[in-house]
């Protein structure tokens, strides 16, 4: 357990590293002003992992994360401002990058299966894609609409 | 992520490369162009993945690199999901309001079906079909179908087939659909930001970002959206696919292949 969390703690920072960079560069947000969030999406990350690993039950960690995240950040929860607009400097696309180019490494050793697949497969594939995101948007248009949301 | 852990953070070569390719693609920076009506937009994550899987055929990325990678995409997306927590926690009321949209379009899932088993079944192709159309095949849907009809089943391959597409191209395909379509189809942004929630974190990562970097003035709304649609799907997926999708993907596949059937043979008398 404390050898599995001081290894998250590393590999957290070496992404949170990466990430400011990415920060900095691509959306021009000093490091200076996003070290606090990243620090604190971190904490999240770790207490999350931390809460999934030690409670009873099959739920994954990544729902702890979110509850934690979410449960810190409502607008009741007394120092939510702060957590939210020192998260704020932390863009979402600047944490998307380098999880793609992490992902992007890692399928390389799933490419020999894809070339095996077959055109047909991969028309098969496009239509699951499309499916889905087809019919949840038509179905969330249609409810937000009725309820007079959008 | 038990043991595997061990070490990765001195892997410093996959490190150094990640960060060489997050800042050679920040530098490039977002671009679009119109197809017709619609925008397609060229995110630096889409650039990442595929610069990432071009360096896995040179000797830059070895076998171990690969290797440690796959733990640090499960880090990151623990990143983005604390990031997408502290999005949805202020707007908590909103989600609550959507909260029927939210639970409905987890139905829309069901949309793979009606789309792909036809067009599966038009292709010719047999029992693997049920494996491809009945969800969008992510890892715990693939576990479903490997329990019920096994690893060497036509239902089995099917799955794994879609598996793999999604895993080495549904980012890629769904960056570039999810921005396009909202700006070609009349239908609201805040709509596809909720199907972006599909259950896997970096097809909603580069879903939801192309809806952002489409509708910047709308970002906070999009991501609390697709943030909570996909932590719904996560929670629900298997349970949609084993008593809805599976057993509806069946039914439909032994009406369509019996029609099928009973015209040939008419064809043949």
């Amino acid at each position: 357990m404390l050898k599995n969390v001081q290894e998250w703690v590393l590999l957290l920072g070496i992404f949170g590293v990466v990430a400011l960079i990415g920060n900095w560069v691509g959306y021009e947000i000093l490091p200076t002003a996003a070290v606090p969030g990243m620090l604190i999406l971190i904490g999240i990350c770790l207490a999350g992992l931390i809460l999934g690993d030690v409670l009873p039950g099959s739920l994954p960690s990544i729902a702890y994360v979110a509850l934690v995240g979410v449960l810190l950040s409502m607008p009741w929860m007394p120092g939510s401002d702060y957590i939210v607009s020192a998260t704020s400097e932390v863009e979402l696309l600047a944490l998307t990058t380098p999880i793609l180019a992490y992902a992007g490494i890692a399928i390389g050793r799933s490419w020999t299966d894809f070339v095996k697949l077959g055109w047909r497969s991969i028309v098969v594939a496009v239509c699951v894609m499309l499916g889905t995101f087809l019919g949840s948007a038509l179905i969330a248009e249609a409810i937000l609409k009725f309820q007079g949301i959008i | 992520m038990k043991q595997q852990l061990t070490n990765i953070w001195k892997d410093w070569r996959l490190h150094a490369v990640v960060l060489a390719i997050v800042l050679v693609t920040e530098i490039i920076g977002t671009h679009s162009f119109n197809v017709g009506p619609g925008v397609v937009l060229l995110l630096p994550m889409l650039y990442a993945i595929i610069i990432g899987l071009a360096l896995f055929f040179t000797p830059v990325i070895k076998e171990k690199q690969s290797k440690n990678a796959e733990p640090l995409i499960v880090l990151g997306v623990t990143v983005l999901i604390a990031k997408i927590g502290v999005i949805i926690g202020p707007s908590l009321p909103q989600i609550i309001e959507a909260g029927p949209a939210l639970l409905l379009q987890e139905f829309g899932n069901l949309g793979t079906i009606l789309i792909a088993l036809p067009v599966a079944v038009w292709l010719g192709l047999k029992r693997e079909s049920i494996g491809m159309a009945h969800s969008v095949a992510r890892e715990p849907n693939v576990g479903l179908i490997m329990d019920k009809y096994g690893f060497n089943s036509p239902e089995g391959r099917g799955v794994m087939a879609i598996y793999i597409f999604g895993t080495v191209f549904g980012a890629v395909f769904m960056g570039l659909i999810s921005g396009f379509l909202a700006t070609w189809t009349p239908l609201h942004p805040l709509s596809f930001a909720m199907a972006s929630g599909i259950g896997s974190g970096s097809m909603m990562a580069a879903a939801s970002g192309s809806l952002v970097a489409a509708f910047p003035a709308m970002e906070n709304d999009i991501l609390a959206f697709a943030g909570a649609s996909n932590l719904l799907s996560l929670s629900t997926g298997l349970y949609m696919s084993i008593f809805i999708g599976l057993p509806l993907t069946e039914r439909l596949y032994q009406l369509m292949t019996k029609k099928k059937h009973s015209t040939s043979v008419r064809k043949g008398a």
